[in-house]
């Protein structure tokens, strides 16, 4: 209808001429109450009664004024115009309440909005590549967990048998560190990958190409693609580079392509290199991941049916590898967050009820003004104001103040959010370094932007019922009384103060819990001295370390030279330092083992110079450690860890027994047989919290080559130091003999084993400390809340409490009478807090360790906290 | 608003009024709002009570539709006076809404003599 249409055009073309409108308007009604006056006048009325008839018979000006601006505007723009103006002279005519309640959003917005962006980035972000939620990644699950590792065999499997996925592919787990040799030697990401990754992943390309199907091959030349940002830095963005040779580990390789500005994989690389292995192969290890993509119209739940199927049907041939695992395929974002997700949703959660306990103190601030504002709500509904326009009131004002909270919250999250990475492990998975990829999105802003409205509703419902509930006229009374209606009054607000404390039990339990399993791991006894003990890197590439022979030597000279350092007490090498990678290897043994294990076991499998044991102090219960006699050519010895002493040959004597490791998984691991010579002390050195796995270790220099080479390729090797001094006097003198007796390779990454223990309990750190500082908040903010409530309770009797007194009641009732119903109120809240985290604790199962989730320590010592804070606050009002 | 109506006079209809106003103004050329409360009253023999302030709602609906313009200009006592003239959308707009109107009470008149009968 086009009579509609132009009239929205008029209507929305008045707004920006109102002023000229209403002017004219009253220019326009003047003139006719004047012809008005003329014609009253000629019927003989009296000049008096002229002007009050001529007004009558027009409707009254501002009536009509009114009906005009009502047709002639959108009502509902203008009426929400005027309750923002009106709602912000509210606010403004009381600024202690505004700055307090906006200032009290703002954090618990602020935090929202801080930890949502994480999570946004993390769990919700998807991938930045083509199709991402096709992309899967290759899972193991058994009975004791799931790895994303993959051998050859796995891999050959999947590429024969998965029909549901494309594109199947492999890459380097982990940090994978090679030496850039070009100009000066630098330590880059170098991810080893087959030649279809880069498609898999449609990475962009500025120069060249990627990698060949050819170049899978073995022996078919090295070749590299770099990244954008590797290029732009070391390479000047050379537009020629392609067909150029660059220097890796000393041996040059052709770069064939560039990839485009905005590619980042996980693991996050400067280069990618083919791995060029042998399809063919037997070995065994798993030491990459793969993944692939969904074929088209497939799901999931297909793919992984499918591939569990294949698997059974290779199993029944005995042609399946790795039988005691089975494959899953899982979302690769899935993947890559899998770790994360738990502890980033807990900090969401707890972050959530900080800001619950926030608007009922926003709440309660309202209430308070609510009570203040009873005639100004009944004075306007008496003038005609409707109910519903009093809500409406009600509801501009409180979403007007969080809105308010949520702009000052949107610029406290985004500092916030740095501080909160700041102290963070570093290993949260994709937010880039130093958190760069974490930011405001639309996702962040469209949720800071939700949370303030419902919290805007939340808050703002409860004074709003409040003005919803008894008639005008007993309002009215009741603000000249001051008296009566206190009861359904004081009963909302002590529903607030009881939502709060329950709300900060149930924070200060999770947060109490947190620091227990904390304090459990501080005290956990590694089985290894840590102070004192410091550990540097080097990456050994190359042919000249393609023998174990070479590498050995490397360490007997090296651990000379560091012993002649004036403050180093002993030095040792190994391939596999606590807290790092360890790799596991089957091995059976001659003769027979105890229980019904057969003959066969899985044990975890590290190689060690001589004096490892007397860097780390840890003890050799029986037998002898290694010496510099166990070399190549003496007869094959191992040492086993108590663990695995008691696992394989309980109630029997291993000394002296022999084990061959690594039988049949392939040529790289072939192992002579071994004579265990002692049995070494356990310690807890992959996780604190797990218990110690059996363990073999053998001499550096009795490795196996292949097993050597394989090592290296992806591990540097690690040197132990033990100082009589501080680590951090001699380490510059221990990395210059590392270098020279390296022949100049770089040594880095100085870490002592204090930071090494700290950091593997970073996490755990990093959680007990975010929720540590929400329950603090939380304690804070309920304090408040409870003062402000007695602050108000004793106000509104101020009158009852004075005829008591009048009638003889001494100060110690009085105050008694005050505490008690605090203190009443508090205890509900604890009773209820105490139900509520008793359900909620077994969430947290999966953080604690050295603590139950119904610690009676931790469910006593709260409560009787919240009391003391509760009495604090009380006592505050009362004499404070 | 308008609820002390006398029981002898007639309330308005919305469209009604619209219809009226437009009517007025196609016959008796361009007026200003007292001279078309004034003539609706006559013409209705006081029938009609209208109060005069429910006009302006119904002017500058029928404005705002571009059926009429208003324009300022003096009248012939000299005093600043707002003029509403129909527009040529207004005219076609007004046989329209004749149209409209006359079909109606046709129907509804038939319907009320039908139900008469039965």
């Amino acid at each position: 209808m086009i009579k509609h249409l132009a009239r929205a055009i008029a209507k929305i073309q008045g707004l920006f001429r109102n002023s000229r409108v209403e002017e004219e308007l009253a220019k326009e009604i003047a003139t006719h109450l004047l012809y008005l006056e003329d014609e009253f006048l000629r019927q003989g009325l009296s000049p008096l009664e002229v002007h009050r008839q001529a007004r009558l018979a027009c409707g009254g000006v501002e009536q009509v004024k009114q009906a005009h601006r009502e047709e002639r505007s959108f009502r509902w723009l203008s009426q929400s115009l005027q309750d923002i103006r009106h709602a912000c002279r509210s606010l403004l005519r009381s600024p202690g309440f505004s700055v307090a309640a906006i200032l009290t959003l703002a954090l618990g917005i602020g935090a929202n909005t801080a930890v949502f962006s994480v999570v946004n980035t993390v769990l919700l972000k998807p991938l930045s590549y083509p199709e991402p939620d096709r992309i899967v990644q290759f899972w193991l699950n058994s009975t004791e967990g799931s790895v994303p590792g993959a051998s050859i065999p796995d891999l050959r499997f999947w590429m024969q048998h998965a029909e549901a996925v494309d594109d199947i592919s492999a890459y380097d787990l982990g940090e994978a560190v090679l030496g850039l040799t070009s100009g000066i030697p630098e330590e880059v990401h170098g991810v080893h990958v087959t030649s279809n990754y880069l498609r898999l992943f449609g990475a962009p390309l500025v120069l060249g190409r990627t990698f060949s199907a050819d170049e899978d091959r073995a022996g078919s030349g090295k070749v590299v693609v770099l990244s954008y940002w590797l290029w732009k830095r070391r390479f000047g963005g050379d537009p020629k580079i392609v067909g150029k040779a660059i220097s890796l580990e000393k041996e040059p390789y052709t770069v064939v392509g560039v990839t485009g500005e905005s590619f980042r994989t996980d693991p996050e690389a400067d280069l990618w290199i083919p791995f060029q292995f042998n399809l063919n192969s037997d070995n065994q290890l798993h030491y990459f991941g793969a993944v692939g993509r969904l074929k088209p119209g497939l799901s999931l739940s297909q793919a992984n049916a499918q591939l569990r199927s294949a698997a059974q049907a290779a199993q029944r041939q005995g042609l399946l590898p790795d039988p005691e695992y089975a494959f899953v395929l899982e979302p690769l974002r899935d993947a890559i967050v899998r770790d994360a997700r738990a502890s980033l949703l807990l900090m969401q959660a707890a972050v959530g009820l900080v800001l619950l306990i926030a608007c009922a103190n926003v709440a309660n601030l309202l209430l308070g003004r609510a009570t203040v504002r009873k005639r100004e709500f009944a004075i306007r509904a008496a003038i005609g104001a409707g109910r519903g326009r009093l809500l409406r009131q009600f509801a501009t004002e409180s979403v007007l103040l969080s809105t308010c909270g949520a702009g000052v919250g949107l610029g406290m999250g985004s500092l916030g959010v740095h501080a909160l990475l700041s102290i963070s492990p570093g290993n949260i998975p994709r937010i880039g370094v130093g958190g760069a990829s974490v930011g405001i999105d639309w996702r962040v802003l469209m949720f800071t932007l939700g949370i303030s409205l419902l919290v805007g509703i939340v808050f703002g419902i409860v004074p709003a019922l409040r003005a919803w509930g008894p008639s005008l006229s007993q309002s009215l009374n009741e603000g000249n009384q001051r008296l009566g209606s206190g009861s359904s009054q004081s009963t909302m607000r002590s529903l607030i103060v009881l939502s709060e404390v329950s709300l900060s039990v149930v924070l200060l339990i999770g947060a109490a819990l947190l620091i227990r399993t904390f304090v459990a791991l501080r005290s956990v006894n590694p089985g290894f001295d840590r102070h004192n003990v410091f550990l540097m890197e080097m990456s050994l590439h190359g042919s000249q370390f393609a023998t174990t022979a070479n590498v050995a030597r490397l360490v007997e000279d090296t651990r000379q030279r560091l012993a002649g350092i004036a403050g180093v007490e002993i030095a040792a090498a190994t391939c596999s330092p606590p807290f790092g990678n360890r790799m596991g290897l089957p091995f059976a043994a001659i003769g027979t083992l105890s229980g019904n294990s057969g003959s066969t076991g899985d044990a975890e499998w590290m190689s060690v110079s001589p004096g490892y044991f007397a860097v780390l102090r840890i003890p050799v219960v029986r037998g002898r450690d290694f010496n510099e006699p166990d070399g190549k050519g003496a007869p094959g010895v191992v040492l086993i860890n108590e663990t695995m002493a008691k696992s394989y040959w309980a109630g029997k004597d291993p000394i002296g027994q022999a084990i061959e490791i690594g039988r049949g998984i392939g040529p790289d691991f072939e192992d002579r047989p071994r004579r265990i010579i002692g049995i070494v002390a356990d310690t807890r050195d992959h996780d604190l919290s797990q218990p110690p796995q059996p363990t073999m270790i053998i001499p550096l220099a009795q490795e196996p080559d292949g097993m050597t080479r394989l090592g290296l390729q992806f591990d540097p090797i690690f040197w132990l130091i033990r100082t009589r001094l501080e680590p951090h006097q001699v380490a510059v003198n221990v990395s210059e003999q590392l270098r020279e007796a390296s022949g100049g390779l770089p040594a880095g990454r100085v870490r002592t084993m204090d930071e090494i223990l700290s950091h593997s309990i970073a996490r755990q750190n990093f959680s007990m400390l975010l929720l540590g500082v929400f329950a603090m908040a939380a304690l804070a903010l309920t304090a408040i809340g409870i003062y402000g409530v007695m602050a108000y309770s004793v106000t509104q009797r101020t009158h009852e409490i004075g005829v008591r007194m009048a009638l003889g009641a001494d100060r110690a009732r009085i105050r008694n009478l005050v505490v008690g119903k605090g203190m009443l109120t508090a205890g509900l809240g604890v009773i209820v807090g105490l139900a509520a985290a008793a359900f909620l604790a077994r969430f947290l199962a999966g953080f604690l360790f050295g603590v139950r989730a119904w610690d009676p320590m931790v469910f006593i010592a709260v409560p009787v906290l919240l009391a003391l804070v509760a009495l604090f606050a009380l006592w505050m009002r009362l004499y404070g | 608003m308008s609820s002390k109506d006398k029981k002898t006079t007639h309330q308005v209809f919305q469209g009604t009024l619209d219809l009226i106003v437009l009517r007025n103004l196609a016959t008796i050329g361009p007026q200003h709002a007292y001279q078309i409360a004034t003539r609706l009253q006559q013409i209705s023999d006081g029938l009609l009570n209208l109060n005069q302030g429910t006009l302006y709602p119904a002017l500058v609906r029928l404005e705002q539709y571009g059926w009429i313009k208003g324009s300022w200009s003096k009248t012939e006592t000299g005093r600043e006076a707002r003029f509403y003239a129909i527009t040529a959308a207004g005219q076609k707009a007004l046989r329209a809404e004749t149209e409209h109107w006359r079909r109606t009470s046709q129907l509804i008149e038939r319907l009320l003599v039908e139900g008469t009968r039965a």
